[in-house]
């Protein structure tokens, strides 16, 4: 079949094979550790807030932090014991965020109130999506978005084609890659309840050409099921970026500022897709997820982790580190989150856990820009990086803006090609960042002065 | 245990700015040791001297101006590599140290340094030089081969742009008058196949800039050929049209780049006073980078009108 893809990008860590050696043929492997933190904002958007205290006894699946609103999912106990803390934990980000630790007493009882809804061939459609969001999921790939609420509408929005991301275009993950080989029957299950729910008639599984063995279990499981089909797609980052898959696939592209939606597609991650089966047929939530843990690690593995494993267990698990680490981030190495230290939780989204040694770590100094182009080469979205530095460095972001800067995707593709080593990507978060609080802090003032206007 | 914090991504492509000079420098020896087999001794101390003086300048504006020392990045030997091989091989050797000075100084450090420069300083440095001493700019001798002496006996002859015939055997020796650079064509192709594979430069510019020649020469009547392998073009359109600062950056910018190059170059041989146009050619088009590089539009995700969008405006 013929390969799809994005126009321009990169092949990060090329003769390194992406860092997706040591892992690629490790067998996912279960791991409970002796506690876990589940923080609380877990999704993108409103927090869940804690509805256990310390000293309950709480069960696997049973809900310690109920959404608050729309955007909101709730979080479930990941493993059964004593609730030993639910207080203020310093996290990834600036300010501190709720978690609720649990001490685990490894009787792992579950609820008994699950309700499994079966096959997902014969459930009623309507009761997919609240099925989902009782279950926790978000957007398992990185970005934790909630997955209920991409999968409802605006009034006149329709979706024709969901598309399954098993692209993972990232380096060094292959939690994902280990999932389509092992759980390739689960995600169909989850893509088949969710096309069944929206009623959409096609289903495409991306999977990046680096991962046969992942294509063959794949159309394996996908042979029969209506509708769904297995795409290959070119190998090259970042193909598993939500906009640049559905230009591959549909050759559609989401308007500036908009949603997949509006070009009436919904893009899941493999992840999520086996996470909605679960949900569905069994009735279980979210509490576990599949985590590579590689990098300067003595055994680099493939673990399903409880969600809110402490890094530092995991780490553990795969036999500590090798080397001095200097510096231990989730997710790959193209967009990971630094961690300050490693008595971080990991939370819905942590696809993995990658030391890199002392040398790895050494951050490099820029050096004068000398407009080689490569930065403009490999934006898939078509921005002049460099121009965009420019403005962003000078403070102005309004120059910022109208070069596109909200378009970016901060995939980091500019800053990895940039031979003065330029901090990029940096940059146009810092500008992203601004732009949105300045958009905020507008929308917040003409608000205020509208109410003014009506109380007169 | 304490851990580094910093922001994506966390790895990098190998080659640093250093590698790209050097993979030029690499490019350009085949040139610079045809030459000097060519032209003996006098070529190789003013390729020398125009080299160390480059650094030398470039070191001490940054010693003096209290600026990081930038000299390993080897961006001043690649230029004064290059003035070196633009200049005749009888040239005095002061006048390599003045065109050095002039690229280092006025051109690059003067505009603010490395990236900053809006001509490329070798191109301006031999414009300058032809302009203020076009004698010994423009005394072109006979390559020797080293044959017998290493003095300048050899027979003072005007370039091929003037006398207009060689055979063309002789053109790709290198067995012609002209600078010390661009006489074998050879050695530039060499060059140009090591820069290609290295990716150090795009196959465009120097397609496209020789292909415009061509184009062009062969519109006003000329033998295209000839007018491709005489004077500097190739040896312009892959060292010099290609410089990463003074060129656009987009691939469409490249190629209208290029292309104008072409056509200015043509034009000052056919019509104009000087016998060559390739420094002109490209010091223009060096002028109109930055417009290029604004002006001209791109296609970004999600701004060109999409399926989605149409129906959206009938629905």
């Amino acid at each position: 079949m013929q390969k799809l893809t994005f126009r321009r990008g990169i092949h990060p860590l090329h003769g390194a094979h992406e860092g997706k050696l040591p892992t690629r043929n490790m067998p996912i492997e279960d791991y409970v550790s002796d506690s876990v933190t589940l923080i609380m904002s877990m999704n993108i958007g409103a927090p869940a807030v804690p509805c256990v205290k310390k000293g309950d006894q709480v069960k696997v699946g049973q809900v310690i932090g109920q959404a608050s609103g729309f955007m909101s999912v709730p979080v479930h106990a990941s493993i059964s014991g004593e609730v030993t803390a639910v207080e203020q934990i310093p996290y990834l980000g600036p300010a501190p965020v709720m978690a609720v630790s649990i001490k685990n007493d490894f009787s792992d009882t579950w609820v008994d109130d699950l309700k499994p809804l079966g096959n997902v061939e014969r459930v009623d459609p309507k009761l997919v999506i609240p099925a989902i969001r009782d279950a926790g999921i978000v957007g398992m790939g990185g970005a934790s978005f909630p997955t209920h609420v991409k999968l409802t509408f605006r009034e006149g929005a329709y979706c024709d084609t969901i598309i399954v991301n098993g692209a993972e275009c990232e380096t060094h993950l292959t939690a994902d890659h280990r999932l389509m080989i092992e759980n390739s029957e689960r995600i169909v299950d989850g893509l088949r309840a969710v096309m069944r729910a929206l009623n959409v008639e096609k289903g495409v599984i991306a999977i990046e050409d680096n991962k046969p063995e992942a294509i063959a279990a794949m159309e394996k499981a996908a042979t029969g099921r209506e509708g769904v089909r297995v795409q290959p797609m070119v190998t090259k980052y970042p193909q598993g970026g939500e906009k640049q898959l559905i230009e591959a696939v549909t050759g559609r592209q989401v308007p500036s500022g908009g949603l997949p939606i509006d070009v009436h597609v919904v893009v899941l991650n493999v992840g999520t897709c086996a996470a909605i089966a679960d949900a569905v047929i069994d009735g279980k939530p979210l509490i576990s997820r599949v985590t590579t843990v590689t990098g300067c690690v003595r055994e680099p593995k493939n673990l399903r982790l409880r969600i809110g494993t402490i890094a530092e267990d995991a780490i553990g698990k795969c036999g500590g580190f090798s080397e001095t680490p200097g510096k231990v981030f989730f997710g790959g190495a193209m967009t990971g989150l630094c961690l300050p230290n490693i008595s971080v939780p990991t939370a819905k989204s942590t696809n993995g856990i990658v030391a890199f040694n002392e040398k790895e770590s050494r951050s490099k100094d820029e050096s004068p820009c000398i407009r080689c182009g490569r930065c403009v080469a490999a934006c898939p979205i078509g921005l002049n990086p460099y121009q965009i530095k420019v403005a962003a460095d000078a403070g102005n972001f309004e120059l910022a803006r109208k070069l596109h800067v909200n378009d970016c995707i901060l995939c980091g593709s500019c800053a990895y090609m940039c031979p003065a080593r330029r901090w990029l990507t940096p940059s146009f978060k810092f500008a992203k960042d601004k732009l949105a609080a300045e958009a905020k802090a507008k929308a917040a003032a003409a608000k205020a002065e509208q109410k003014g206007g009506k109380a007169q | 245990m304490s851990l580094r914090l910093s922001t994506a991504p966390h790895v990098h492509n190998p080659v640093t700015t250093q590698r790209l000079m050097i993979c030029v420098i690499i490019a350009l020896l085949p040139c610079t040791a045809v030459g000097i087999y060519a032209f003996g001794l006098p070529a190789l101390i003013l390729v020398a001297v125009s080299c160390v003086s480059a650094v030398v300048f470039e070191l001490l504006w940054q010693v003096i101006a209290h600026q990081e020392v930038r000299i390993k990045d080897c961006s001043a030997l690649v230029t004064g590599l290059i003035l070196g091989l633009n200049l005749p091989a009888a040239a005095p050797w002061w006048v390599a140290v003045i065109g050095s000075g002039f690229a280092i100084l006025i051109v690059k450090q003067l505009f603010g340094g490395l990236g900053d420069n809006f001509l490329n300083p070798a191109m301006a440095a031999r414009a300058v030089l032809l302009a203020s001493w076009p004698v010994h700019m423009t005394h072109y001798v006979a390559p020797t081969f080293f044959a017998g002496t290493l003095g300048f006996d050899a027979v003072s002859t005007a370039t091929l742009l003037v006398t207009k015939s060689a055979a063309l055997q002789d053109l790709f020796l290198g067995n012609i008058p002209g600078t010390i650079g661009e006489v074998s064509k050879i050695a530039i192709l060499a060059g140009f196949l090591f820069l290609l594979v290295t990716k150090t430069v795009s196959w465009r510019i120097p397609v496209v800039m020789v292909g415009s020649v061509a184009l062009f020469s062969w519109a006003f009547g000329g033998d295209p050929l000839m007018a491709v392998l005489s004077g500097g073009v190739l040896f312009g359109a892959v060292f010099m049209a290609t410089d990463y600062v003074t060129s656009p950056m987009t691939p469409w910018g490249q190629v209208i780049y290029a292309f104008m190059i072409g056509l200015i170059v043509t034009l000052i041989r056919q019509f104009g006073s000087y016998p060559e146009g390739v420094t002109y050619g490209i010091l223009l088009m060096n002028i109109c980078t930055p417009l290029i590089d604004r002006f001209l539009p791109r296609h970004i995700y999600g701004h060109v009108k999409t399926e989605g969008k149409k129906e959206a405006k009938q629905a």
